[in-house]
């Protein structure tokens, strides 16, 4: 570990570059949202749901720098989502206290998922992800007293208030509290990525990723790294579930673990750059309105197969996705 | 009871083999997952159901076109899989991913998202053997699909393009050493796959609902039984597709047809977290 340990800037300047300018635009941008449509809420809705997606990307990134493709987050989606929604809806917690406790959840079943997938790399890792969500998925549909089975929970609590001193917020009670509340979660996450993937485990995730063998020749312990960035991964992916549940207020297993939350975060960070800390946030914020606002009036059934062009154009075109690629030309 | 749920089982996972040999003959040979395989086999099922109830065909003309229809995309398929770059398997499966993404939605575009099915009287009529009950649409399935089991056995195993195709599958350069056009072989495992979906998709939709996203259970099923059988066994593919229609078909009367969905899920992750290598596949790495 002593490798590691120094402080040697040679190697901090490995780690990934953070793009301050598509940073300031998109914060300015996200931050003045509001005030620039005029609190059309409908436009408010599609960029709130687009940062809630570009927080899962982000989060399926964490896993995904160290080198694994996940096809199963949906599993760790579902499972904050109801976590979150049962504790709040049946029991009447606060949900300051369930969102994170959904991702603890999640990440106890990330540490199941690595159990299992533990010797599998690449390809067989994928397949492994895949198959997993059915689990919880099908735990869900059956466990009918606590989760009302296939029908799915109606009326979850909103998302929570702050009250600091005399000054409140409810971020429930409209929908520019409610996107304030998501953008404050994104800039955290964002905040979080970048110390992480420029601090000496984010080098190792990275080492991890472009050669196993000689990453625990230089004594990086591989399987225990590989496990790290799982459980933090579904620990996010855990907690933007919550938010989603709090958020929409109704799920169902057939939505929350449905392909749709699987192969979104993947699909947003393969194109916008598995190997960028912000390529991924930057995807989702440009593609999902972009399929909000135009595909989706021109065919309402099947607009998303624009999801399926972006990401067969990515990979054959753009291995390191649009973000990646435009960092590398400049 | 339990006699009936064997039969039950045999019969499904007769087809289940069936449905599972495009991706493994197209895996074997060319090392590209197919993960938009389901939503081929329902594509099929659709263009079959199109023609029975719109122009009123009868079902066994319709197998032809569903045939065709599913060669056509393969052969386009196959030159997307064929610009991929290393690693090829990972590769293969996010841009199989993509399309099935895209092909499940211009299914439910064209064909919208409501529950189709292929309604043959005669298949749900029935033999009633001493303590079972023998559907024909059960007996269909079973003939079906052995015959064409039986057919591929003899292609693979006793002409010399099923040695050029197995020869492909052990080794790829050491095929191409020996003279195999490797490239035209991959075309030809793509053709074959595509010919054993659009026979499995019209079939499909006689005995199951046809919706666009239900293609990734198939998925799901032939990923199952490639990986147990191991890379290009045959016999092994069988015994898998019977394993899972048995266990299917037992976890139903055990614990009711919610928990069915799980049987495929769990039977593969088992088999990739202690023998990833297939139960009847060498030892080595």
């Amino acid at each position: 570990m002593s490798f590691f340990a120094s402080k040697n800037t040679k190697f901090r300047t490995q780690g990934l570059k953070f793009d301050s300018v598509g940073f300031v635009t998109g914060f300015l941008l996200l931050t003045l949202l509001p005030v620039l449509v005029q609190s059309n809420n409908y436009i408010l809705q599609v960029f709130t749901h687009a940062l809630l997606l570009a927080n899962l990307a982000l989060a399926w990134n964490i896993l995904g720098v160290s080198g694994s493709i996940s096809l199963g987050h949906a599993a760790f989606f579902g499972a904050g989502a109801y976590c979150s929604a049962v504790l709040s809806l049946e029991y009447g917690f606060s949900s300051w206290f369930t969102i994170p406790l959904a991702g603890l959840l999640a990440a106890g079943l990330g540490l199941i998922m690595d159990l299992i997938c533990l010797r599998l790399r690449g390809a067989y890792f994928a397949l492994a992800t895949l198959a997993f969500v059915e689990i919880p998925r099908v735990i869900t549909d059956n466990w009918d007293e606590l989760t009302h089975g296939s029908l799915g929970l109606v009326g979850v609590p909103g998302l929570p208030s702050l009250s600091l001193g005399t000054w409140s917020v409810d971020f429930g009670s409209s929908i520019t509290a409610s996107y304030y509340f998501v953008f404050a979660y994104s800039l955290v996450l964002l905040g979080l990525v970048r110390f992480l993937f420029n601090s000496n485990l984010g080098l190792a995730f990275q080492a991890i990723r472009e050669e196993e063998i000689a990453a625990e020749a230089v004594g990086i312990p591989a399987n225990r790294y590989r496990l790290l960035s799982l459980l933090l991964s579904a620990y996010f992916t855990g907690v933007t579930g919550a938010c989603y549940a709090h958020l929409v207020r109704y799920i169902e297993p057939g939505l929350v673990y449905g392909l749709h939350f699987s192969a979104i975060p993947m699909i947003f960070a393969i194109c916008g750059g598995r190997f960028t800390i912000l390529g991924p946030a930057m995807a989702a914020l440009i593609i999902y309105p972009l399929n909000q606002f135009v595909f989706h009036p021109l065919l309402p059934a099947g607009h998303e197969f624009l999801y399926g062009v972006v990401l067969i154009l990515t990979v054959l075109f753009l291995p390191a996705g649009f973000w990646g690629s435009l960092r590398k030309v400049s | 009871m339990w006699t009936t749920a064997v039969v039950s089982g045999i019969s499904l996972g007769s087809f289940y083999i069936l449905m599972a040999l495009g991706f493994a003959l197209i895996f074997g040979v060319t090392r590209n997952f197919n993960l938009a395989h389901g939503e081929l086999v329902v594509f099929a099922g659709y263009v079959s159901y199109w023609l029975w109830k719109v122009f009123a065909w009868p079902f066994v003309l319709t197998f032809p076109v569903a045939i065709l229809a599913t060669l056509l995309i393969c052969l386009g398929l196959q030159r997307l899989f064929a610009r991929l770059c290393e690693p090829l398997e990972l590769n293969s499966i996010v841009l199989s991913f993509g399309l099935a993404i895209l092909i499940q939605n211009s299914m439910l575009f064209w064909f919208s998202g409501d529950y189709r099915l292929i309604r043959i009287p005669t298949l749900s009529r029935g033999l009633r053997l001493p303590g079972f009950y023998l559907s024909y649409g059960q007996l269909t399935l079973l003939f079906l699909s052995l015959t064409v089991i039986a057919i591929l056995y003899i292609l693979m195993y006793r002409t010399y393009l099923g040695k050029a195709l197995r020869a492909t599958i052990q080794d790829k350069e050491a095929a191409a050493q020996a003279g195999i056009n490797v490239a035209v072989m991959g075309t030809l495992a793509f053709c074959l796959g595509a010919i054993l979906i659009g026979l499995a998709g019209p079939l499909y939709g006689c005995i199951h609902y046809l919706y666009p996203s239900t293609g990734h259970q198939i998925t799901l099923l032939a990923i199952t039984i490639t990986i147990f059988a191991g890379v290009g066994r045959l016999g092994g593919i069988i015994l898998a597709g019977w394993i899972l229609g048995l266990a299917e078909s037992f976890a139903v009367i055990l614990y009711g047809s919610s928990w069915r969905e799980m049987v495929a899920a769990v039977l593969l992750l088992a088999l990739l977290a202690f023998k990833p290598r297939g139960i009847l596949g060498k030892g080595e790495q």
